[in-house]
This record gives C-alpha cells, sequence and structure tokens, in this order.
C-alpha cells in the first residue's frame, strides 16, 4: 500500500494585491493591478523524499515554501503538510512543520548564536533547562559550539546558515521547508553544508524535505527528485540526473 | 486544564528569554542611556521652571490638590508616558520586526501570535512602572514633591485598569501599523488630543466646557484623575469611582475590538506576505 502523502497540494494559486500607487488611488482603487506568483500548481511528495523546487528568480518559488510553511494563505487550491492543513495556523501545523528562513535579517544581530537560539527554544515551549541542552547539542551539530557565544553579527554567511538550520531543527519538525539553504556560500562551503543536509538533517532523521533554490548543483546533490516552476506554474518535474537532459538546465 | 492556563508558564518562559536577550543587547546602547540621562537632567529644570512660573499661573485651579503644581505636572509626564508605552510599543515593535526581519521567523514558531506579540510590552511596562517610581522618589527627593497623603490602594487598583486601557488602545495601533505599513497613526492623533485635553501640563478646568467633554473620551483624562487622585489628595478608590468605572470601560470596549482587529490585521498580513516586508 503506498503511504499517504507527507506534502499534498491541489491546484494552489497566489494572486498579490500591490497597494495601489498614487495614480490608482486617484482613480480610487486602494490596491494595484494583481500579481499572480503562483497558478493552479499540484503536486505531492512521499514521506521522507527530498523534492527541490527550481526555477528562475520570480518563479514563485520562495511564494510555495511560505504558503506550505503556513505564513501565507494561497488565494485558491490547498495544501495539507504532515496531515495537517498548511492555512490553518495551528501551533501543531508549526511543530510539524519548520521553515528554514535563509534571511540574515531573521536573527537580532547584538545577541550571540547561543542566546538567539535561547529565544527561539522558548518561543517552541522548551523549559529553559532543556533549551540550553538542545540549544548546545543543535549547536554543535551544526559545528558552531565553539562560535555559540558570539554575536550574531560576527558569523560569516555560512555560519548564519547554519544557526538558521539549527533554530529549524529546535522543535523537531517532521517537514523541513529550505528556502535556498545555500545561497551566498562559498562552493566549498555549499557543498559541505549539502552533504550535512542530506545525510544528517534529512535523511538520518527521517525527515521529508522541500529546497528551494536556482542551482543545479544544488538539485543533483539533494534531491531524489525536481519540480520546475515557471512564471508561477508547474514547468515540469525531472529526477535530479536528468536535470540537463529535461530542463534545459 | 484550560488551554489559556497551560499556556501561561510557556508564556512566562517566552517573557524570561525576551528579557534575557534585551538585557544582552543594553550593553550596545550606551549612547542612548547617556542621552536618557540627560533627557532626565533636562526634564528636572523643565519641571522646576514649569512649577515656578506656569504653577503660579494656574494656582487657582489647583486647589483640589492643594496647590501642589509639581506633583500635577511630573505625574502628567508619569501617564504621558504609561500612555505612550501603551500605545506605541507594540506598534514600534512590530515594525522593527517586520523591518529588522525577525516576524516571520518568530511568527513561524509553535508559539501562538499573543505569546510572540505580548512580551514586548509586559516587559516595557514593568520598565516604565519602574522608571516612574525612580521619578518619583528623585522628585521627592530633589525638588520636594510632596507625596505625604499618598492613597496606595487606590494605585493598586488604579495602575492594573489604566495599563488594560492603554493595551486595548496599544493593539488598536499595532494592529493599524500592521494593516498600513507605517508607523503608528493612532499614537499620533491620541497622543496629541491627550497633550493638549487630558490635563498634562494644566487642569482640565482652565478649559472651555465642550473641550472638557472631548477630554472625558480621551483615557489618559481618567488616568491622571486616578493618578492624581490617589497620590496629591490620597482619594480612595470610593472617591474615584467615575474615573475607575471610566477606566474599566476603556479597557472593556478597546481591549475587544483591539484583539479582534489585531487578529485581522494579522490574516491580513499573512495574505498579502507582510510578515516579511514592510
Amino acid at each position: 500500500m503506498t503511504p499517504d502523502p507527507e506534502i499534498a497540494v491541489e491546484n494552489l494559486g497566489k494572486t498579490f494585491e500591490a497597494p495601489a500607487g498614487l495614480r490608482d488611488m486617484l482613480r480610487g482603487r486602494l490596491f494595484g493591478p494583481p500579481v499572480t506568483a503562483l497558478r493552479d500548481v499540484s503536486f505531492t511528495v512521499r514521506p521522507g523524499e527530498i523534492v527541490c523546487v527550481m526555477g528562475p528568480n520570480g518563479a514563485g518559488k520562495s511564494t510555495l515554501v511560505r504558503i506550505l510553511g503556513g505564513l501565507l494563505l494561497p488565494s485558491s487550491g490547498r495544501a495539507r503538510v504532515a496531515g495537517i492543513d498548511a492555512g490553518a495556523g495551528t501551533s501543531e501545523f508549526r511543530r510539524r512543520v519548520s521553515f528554514v528562513v535563509g534571511d540574515e535579517r531573521s536573527f537580532h544581530y547584538r545577541v550571540t548564536g547561543r542566546g538567539n537560539l535561547h529565544y527561539f527554544a522558548a518561543l517552541h515551549g522548551l523549559p529553559p533547562a532543556a533549551a540550553r541542552r538542545r540549544a548546545d547539542a543543535l549547536l554543535a551539530r551544526v559545528g558552531l559550539g565553539g562560535a555559540a557565544d558570539r554575536r550574531y553579527r560576527e558569523y560569516s554567511r555560512g555560519m548564519r546558515q547554519r544557526l538558521s538550520i539549527a533554530r529549524g531543527l529546535l522543535g523537531d519538525p517532521k517537514v523541513l521547508l529550505l528556502d535556498e539553504p545555500t545561497l551566498g556560500l562559498d562552493p566549498k562551503g555549499a557543498r559541505d553544508l549539502r552533504a550535512f543536509l542530506r545525510e544528517e538533517i534529512i535523511r538520518g532523521a527521517g525527515r521529508t524535505a522541500i529546497v528551494c533554490s536556482n542551482d543545479p548543483s544544488e538539485a543533483r546533490a539533494m534531491a531524489d527528485r525536481v519540480l520546475f516552476l515557471e512564471g508561477g506554474g508547474l514547468h515540469a518535474e525531472a529526477s535530479p540526473d536528468r536535470i540537463e537532459a529535461e530542463l534545459g538546465l | 486544564m484550560s488551554a489559556s492556563a497551560a499556556s501561561l508558564p510557556w508564556f512566562l518562559r517566552v517573557l524570561v528569554a525576551f528579557i534575557r536577550r534585551e538585557l544582552t543587547a543594553v550593553g550596545d546602547y550606551r549612547s542612548a542611556f547617556v542621552i536618557r540621562l540627560f533627557g532626565f537632567g533636562l526634564a528636572v529644570c523643565s519641571l522646576l521652571f514649569l512649577s515656578r512660573f506656569v504653577g503660579a499661573a494656574v494656582n487657582p485651579h489647583l486647589a483640589v490638590y492643594h496647590g501642589n503644581y509639581l506633583g500635577f505636572v511630573v505625574i502628567g509626564f508619569l501617564g504621558t508616558e504609561f500612555q505612550q508605552v501603551g500605545v506605541s510599543v507594540l506598534a514600534q515593535r512590530i515594525r522593527m520586526a517586520q523591518v529588522m526581519g525577525t516576524l516571520e521567523a518568530e511568527v513561524a514558531t509553535p508559539a501562538p501570535p499573543w505569546m510572540v506579540l505580548g512580551a514586548p510590552p509586559v516587559y516595557e511596562f514593568a520598565i516604565s512602572s519602574l522608571r516612574s517610581a525612580a521619578y518619583l522618589l528623585g522628585a521627592k527627593l530633589l525638588l520636594g514633591l510632596d507625596l505625604s497623603r499618598a492613597n496606595w490602594t487606590s494605585l493598586v487598583v488604579g495602575v492594573p485598569l489604566i495599563v488594560a486601557a492603554f493595551s486595548g488602545l496599544g493593539l488598536l495601533a499595532a494592529a493599524t501599523t500592521m494593516l498600513v505599513r507605517r508607523l503608528n497613526p493612532v499614537a499620533m492623533v491620541i497622543g496629541s488630543l491627550s497633550f493638549f485635553l487630558s490635563g498634562v501640563m494644566y487642569p482640565v478646568t482652565v478649559l472651555p466646557v465642550w473641550l472638557r467633554a472631548v477630554g472625558h473620551l480621551l483615557p489618559l483624562t481618567h488616568a491622571l484623575a486616578v493618578l492624581r487622585g490617589a497620590l496629591l489628595i490620597g482619594a480612595g478608590p470610593l472617591e474615584l469611582r467615575e474615573s475607575l468605572l471610566a477606566l474599566v470601560l476603556f479597557a472593556g470596549i478597546l481591549a475587544p475590538i483591539g484583539a479582534g482587529m489585531f487578529a485581522f490585521a494579522l490574516r491580513r498580513a499573512r495574505v498579502d506576505g507582510s510578515l516579511s516586508h514592510y
């Protein structure tokens, strides 16, 4: 019997209504022309599978993972992740599904890596002693044990990415959503981080993952399957070793 | 155990973690601390000036406060600061978190949004209370402020109501900030109106009757009546019942409306994607 998919996306669409500019407001409109970021996207992901979502800038990758992470509501269609509707916005959903925000601005610059993790551990509901243990273990696991007491602003790009991953694992999620996890890293740093993510963080813990990227080498190194988005629509699907042949990348 | 009771220890953990994080960063704000100290010195000089010159002009209206203009104006400033904290802090924090980019990461955790966003106002009200106590003590020691008649029971009853009323306004202001993505138009309007109509610098009795009536629609007017009544006259809760009741009404009306609007603004942010940009 085929197991239920860990992620099921049906006819997902997202249209943004940008605030009106002066010209639109003078015409009595509150919003500018709508922008379609996703249209009619459907796919499933099996438990334990790693799927890479690729596409050029503006293809809708970040919009898709934000919807799957419950941070953005779709305009149409639905998505179920780890057995819960992504739009529900429940605590239990956010416990099961972790959106690893690669955004450098998502930590407090003046606070140490350890201090930042302690704060987020509290938001995960961990008591202080458990938060300390969990933060220490995760910092060691992502290779930041020696730099835990340095302020975040002193971290290199790679260290910041690793701290984001540690934060994403605080709640021991079933599903990881990674938005461009190696963006801006040097080639060796990117290669090491991909191997670490795939073998230890995802495979080693039996997690399911979606990785957004526009780097074919990332897809080849990490994914079991590649989905290609273009203009907000699901354009093609391929295995990582067939990216060049089928997607022309 | 109800869900809200179960989440109280969780919220306290978030609050403690938040305070630890704030205190860690405090060392980086040494210049801000020096500026604040300078501001405090300036405030003391202003108060001395006001009590000497303005105080004499409004003295006939201060009979009920035993002519104590210094106490009157110190409490006026403290009440204004409480209002400022209540109305502005949540909105400022949200705006800052949107600009810094931390809001999306915080909202992505299992903690409910009220928990994520509730810690900063609680912390700021606590800091503001300590600061107010220090200002009162400073005014007593340095400027000879007479607090000998203070009724502490009225203060214990009144301060939570003042905090609740201002927090309701704060939720409205925060919701507006999230919706319009500009810094707090509600705080600006309320702040300006209150400064002129609530009796911060002068007793409301100097105002025309119709302006006095408008002033009664502002929570700060009643907050100041309670604080001054308790600290300067020694009035008990029964004597202050009209203002206390007004504060209960403000809290009872503004808090649910503010909470509803805030929930709407958060949902709107999940529709337009503004959790992560501004």
